[in-house]
């Protein structure tokens, strides 16, 4: 089963986000709470856990594309 | 809170210190460290050192360079130039800068530099000329805040060393935001010396906190994280976001251009252009170059192992010409 990736929202203010580390390839297996990926806004980086364990699948997006929170930037097989 | 000593300027070291926190020792409590550095240049998270650093300025001048885990743009840091750093658990996921900076300023009120204050990027300033740059990492459950303070820093190298030629480079890295600058101790009555401004602000900050004596095998771990995660070309260069560069030269043999893709260190795509003379295609360099390091002496052997000669221009102007660091 196909799970979405998707862009929290971190700070009331952010509007978008770079993501600055893609740290798992498709393909890769993917253990809950184990790193995916990386943004950054304000200055801030902030690396963000995988909320399912599995099979990494397609990413939307590449590193230094600017997306809004509540993007769907990957899914992840179950 | 708890106050550690770094006892140490070397910034790989002391961005160590930081990382061995959150990720080995993970404390209950808030800590503070206090610090600063032989002259060294930091570049932010998802930046490219060859976009942001004069590198032959740093090179001749002996000025470090490191690739810090935080967001944002490129600073400066010399012995006059203190860092401050809070490690504490995230308590939320929300961005929140101005818990980490309004002690600070409150501190340097009492010390006198009244008209410290806030600027709208999360910046310290005095009248409107930026002292502080700060920056956040979050990493396992833990938010590092760390600042910078210009108390008595050159400014001179500052300015050189991060006014960079117009090179050719493409790339979706941040880009640094060139500030008006002062320095701290320019606005005190009396200035204190560095150790001193040193003292009264952890003093300020601290409060009724503890203090914390690094061990030698705490000390002996760090030192470790720091050649492994800071201290290492392949973070320093080899983390740039991808990027393409274009290297122009003038030669006896002529001019020659190179078209360079590099991804994670390493060259994915090379092209040449120019008026020289010799035996060689363009597509001997792209088969020589690609997969091959972005560092000079890798370039070298692979040119070394290239068929075909360029009149009047070396494999070693070539490779120089190619990798700049």
């Amino acid at each position: 089963m196909k799970k979405k990736i998707k862009l929290p929202k971190l700070g009331k203010d952010v509007k978008e986000y770079i993501l600055v580390a893609i740290n798992k390839e498709e393909g890769e297996s993917v253990e809950k709470g184990e790193t995916l990926y990386e943004i950054e806004a304000d200055k801030v980086v902030s690396e963000i856990a995988a909320e399912d364990s599995g099979v990494m699948g397609q990413w939307f997006f590449e590193e230094g594309d600017q997306i809004e929170p509540g993007t769907v930037i990957g899914e992840i097989e179950a | 809170m708890i106050y550690i000593d770094t006892g140490s300027d070397n910034i790989y070291f002391n961005l160590a210190l930081e990382y061995w926190l959150v990720t080995e020792k993970k404390p209950d409590d808030f800590v503070l460290l206090f610090w600063n550095s032989s002259p060294t240049l930091v570049v932010g998270k998802y930046q490219n050192p060859l976009e942001e650093i004069n590198m032959e300025y740093a090179k001749t001048n002996k000025i470090n360079i490191c690739r810090r885990l935080s967001g944002g743009g490129t600073v400066y840091q010399d012995n006059g130039c203190w860092q401050f750093s809070f490690i504490t658990k995230s308590t939320d996921t929300g961005i929140d800068f101005k818990q980490f900076i309004s002690p600070v300023v409150d501190v340097l009120h009492d010390l006198g530099v009244a008209g410290a204050g806030f600027n709208g990027r999360n910046d310290l300033v005095i009248e409107g000329k930026k002292f502080s740059g700060n920056s956040q990492y979050i990493h396992g459950g833990y938010t590092v805040h760390h600042g910078t303070l210009l108390y008595d820093t050159d400014l001179v190298p500052l300015v050189e060393a991060t006014t960079v030629d117009p090179q050719k480079i493409i790339s979706k890295s941040i880009k640094s935001v060139r500030d008006r600058v002062t320095n701290i101790s320019w606005h005190m009555e009396k200035p204190l010396s560095g150790i001193d401004f040193k003292k009264k602000m952890v003093a300020g900050l601290l409060g009724d906190g503890e203090v914390y004596k690094l061990t030698d095998d705490e000390i002996k771990r760090i030192q470790e994280i720091a050649l492994e995660k800071f201290n290492n070309p392949d973070v320093i260069y080899g983390k740039s976001p991808k990027y393409s560069i274009k290297r122009k030269g003038y030669f006896d043999g002529g001019k020659i251009e190179f078209s360079i893709d590099v991804a994670k260190g390493i060259i994915k795509d090379v092209s040449v252009a120019g008026d020289f003379f010799g035996t060689v295609e363009s597509s001997n360099f792209t088969e020589a170059l690609k997969g091959c390091p972005y560092e000079r002496q890798a370039v070298l052997e692979a040119l070394g192992k290239m068929p075909g000669e360029v009149y009047k221009i070396s494999k070693e102007e070539m490779a120089d010409l190619i990798v700049e660091i």
